[in-house]
């Protein structure tokens, strides 16, 4: 009940924001909505701790703890984005954006597209973390690409209709690689259980019987898999949609695509990982995705460190990310995947912050090109200016900040294995991207007063961002027990424990 | 009688890709979702396989007939030129996918499954081969081609690939999952054509290649 109710909330705030007249009822609908999901996701968090799994429906619907984690992580990233957007686009419509861009289209009805898709993008997420049948999964991936296409195109620019072509189409082949490979996974349980009926694709059902798949079409299908779901989480050399999306989109859009959407696509990509590893052992997964893992961490480093635009700077951040949680998963083991599991976790909530920082310097400056910011923000942006520096070093994985016990973790799996030479890549790697990072902030944020006026920051915009770093920096100290506990038990799924 | 359908389908594929006009180009995705249904439905009398009507019917009634009017309408509507001014040049073209349905052949060859040889509804490899190809056919035409619309027309033949394979390997996905597939690749379209229709609006062409200004 508590599953169906769970995807039932942003379904239905989704259809009341469409048919609200008013922009304030929109708003609330969308904080109301999102507040009461992310305590629903708490619970959903507290009762599968205390009972383990939750099905529904004969298991069209079941929950894990690593479901769990997901369900969890993207309702506190929907709640902080729906806090911030009230400000975020309030700004928009004072800065007459909307005028200016929108072809023919008021500022209400974009408003309402933004209301009324985002809720709908929230729950076809939800959807990949509660969906037991592996086909229904897919059917949901590709659910939220298309429900984000018009929340890249938002603006209107020629820019925005170019990043949301190149987001759906390189999405669309990519999704279909990704439904090939849950083709032939069914295909190499069929004559294993001998079933046409939905439960043929169960998680549940198939992760018991793994061992006795077809390896060889296992592999292939793995593969196709990882080029798929790989797509949709932006893994080098599947990325190129990454940047062009994340700097068109609206912020609170862009931080969900990087924040959420990355969480779901590992999440399946996890899925078929464990059926793989049960089918195949560890090898043959690992050695694919170190390669993928090491290349997407790669691929970032020459693009930070010439990278012209911040927000295009976030995005290979985010690439990068995606690269060393792939990365976790490679190092396997139990070490590996709660490595993984922490990253996932610890990057959910530091990533927004960063979005919101830039999101709140592009507003004031009405740019996002670091040759046309003259540096010195820290004098005309008291709140934000320290904030973006703070969420830089946080999302680098400096020592006080919880990326970097997640990053150490993953390290140690690696010196754990057998190879020694990817974990000494990795680290030499995310030094030189933390020196170009934290270059490019340093100069956009410190430096000498230049003159501007002060910037005016809104109540909303300003405490979603001392909300959300206070978080950030308590997590560096201190992570809650049942967090941790709920985390744990998702690693031991993902090794195969449980 | 499945392998010659089959063989009708991967013969209409390489008709999109050997010829330029974008209207008849939509029609022979027609015709081949047409043909797709005819091997759906034939597979689902010799194998008892009830469900796979309904998939027949729904790509029968959505990928022959509804989705290649609304493509036609939105053909209409942004009235862009005829021609698809392929990347590649036809005779090239044609050869690539003759090449690509080789690797189709040797990837299905993988997958012998012995127990299925001699009844009419036999399946084989054959058809897999088919499936593997057009998949394979229909990223070449993705890359290869410029217009917007024609892009979109081969994500489909790309999906009607997969729908094939499926159909051949397990006689149809379950129920509820083709369905969701079928609802994603409806709702996939309507994007697509509001975005076509979009970037012919601002771009004033509707060549993807005038979509560079995003770089690094």
């Amino acid at each position: 009940m508590l599953l169906f109710v769970i995807l039932a909330i942003p379904l239905a705030a989704g259809a009341t924001s469409f048919a609200a007249r008013k922009r304030r009822a929109m708003e609330a609908i969308n904080l109301a909505g999102f507040a009461a999901l992310f305590l629903l996701a708490a619970a959903l968090g507290a009762k599968i701790l205390r009972a383990g799994s939750v099905q529904l429906w004969n298991g069209f619907l079941a929950a894990d703890s690593l479901s769990a984690l997901v369900v969890l992580l993207t309702a506190f990233v929907a709640l902080a984005c729906s806090v911030y957007a009230v400000g975020y686009f309030r700004e928009d419509e004072r800065n007459h954006v909307f005028e200016a861009n929108v072809r023919g289209a008021a500022t209400i009805s974009s408003l309402r597209n933004y209301y009324s898709l985002t809720p709908l993008f929230v729950f076809a997420m939800l959807l990949v973390a509660l969906a037991n049948n592996l086909g229904v999964m897919w059917v949901a991936i590709e659910a939220t690409t298309l429900a984000s296409v018009f929340l890249i195109s938002f603006y209107g620019r020629a820019t925005s209709i170019e990043a949301a072509w190149k987001y759906a189409m390189i999405g669309g082949v990519g999704l279909s690689m990704a439904l090939f490979g849950t083709i032939l996974t069914y295909y190499s349980a069929h004559h294993v259980l001998e079933t046409e009926t939905l439960a043929g694709l169960n998680w549940s059902v198939l992760v018991v019987n793994a061992p006795l798949f077809d390896k060889t079409t296992m592999k292939l299908a793995f593969i196709l898999i990882l080029l798929g779901y790989g797509t949709k989480a932006g893994i080098a050399p599947m990325h190129t949609w990454k940047p062009d999306a994340y700097s068109e989109a609206p912020v609170p859009v862009a931080a969900m695509l990087a924040a959420a959407v990355l969480n779901c696509a590992l999440y399946g990509l996890i899925r078929f990982y464990v059926l793989t590893t049960r089918c195949l052992g560890p090898e043959f997964a690992s050695q694919l995705l170190i390669i993928f893992g090491l290349l997407s961490v790669g691929v970032t480093v020459p693009f930070v460190l010439v990278q012209k635009s911040f927000r295009r700077l976030l995005a290979y951040s985010s690439i990068d990310h995606g690269g060393i949680m792939i990365l976790g998963l490679a190092f396997g083991g139990a070490l590996g995947a709660l490595g993984m599991l922490l990253h996932l976790t610890f990057h959910s909530i530091t990533k927004p912050l960063l979005f919101f920082c830039a999101g709140n310097v592009e507003q004031y400056l009405k740019t996002d090109l670091f040759r046309r910011a003259k540096g010195g923000l820290i004098h005309s942006m008291p709140v934000s200016g320290p904030i973006f520096l703070m969420a830089t070093l946080a999302v680098t994985g400096i020592p006080p900040f919880s990326l970097f016990q997640s990053e150490f973790t993953i390290l140690r799996a690696g010196f754990g294995g057998p190879l020694l030479w990817p974990p000494i890549l990795l680290i030499v790697l995310l030094v030189v991207i933390f020196i170009g990072f934290l270059v490019h902030i340093a100069k956009l944020v410190l430096g000498e007063d230049p003159g501007l006026p002060p910037a005016d920051l809104c109540p909303w915009k300003k405490y979603s961002l001392i909300g959300l770093a206070s978080v950030v920096v308590i997590m560096g100290f201190w992570l809650p027990g049942p967090l941790f506990d709920l985390i744990r038990n998702a690693a031991q799924v993902v090794g195969g424990e449980r | 009688m499945i392998t010659l359908m089959a063989a009708f389908v991967l013969v209409l594929q390489i008709a999109m890709v050997g010829q330029r006009w974008l209207v008849t180009n939509i029609r022979v995705f027609a015709a081949q979702s047409f043909l797709l249904a005819g091997i759906a439905n034939t597979i689902a009398y010799f194998n008892h396989a009830p469900h796979l009507y309904i998939a027949a019917f729904l790509t029968f009634s959505l990928k022959a007939v509804v989705l290649p009017i609304v493509l036609e309408r939105l053909v209409k509507r942004v009235g862009i030129g005829q021609e698809i001014a392929p990347i590649v040049n036809v005779p090239l073209s044609l050869l690539i996918s003759g090449g690509l349905t080789t690797v189709g052949y040797i990837v299905a060859a993988s997958f012998h499954h012995p127990e299925e040889s001699a009844s009419p509804a036999s399946l084989g490899r054959n058809t897999l081969a088919v499936a593997v190809s057009l998949f394979l056919i229909g990223f070449f035409m993705m890359i290869s081609r410029r217009k917007a619309i024609m892009q979109v027309l081969a994500l489909l033949s790309l999906e009607n690939g997969l729908f094939l394979a499926a159909i051949s390997l397990t006689y149809g996905m379950p129920l509820i999952v083709e369905l969701g597939i079928f609802f994603d690749l409806l709702v996939a379209v309507m994007v697509l054509g509001i975005l076509v229709y979009r970037i012919q609006e601002t771009f004033d062409s509707m060549d993807v290649t005038k979509l560079s200004r995003l770089r690094g």
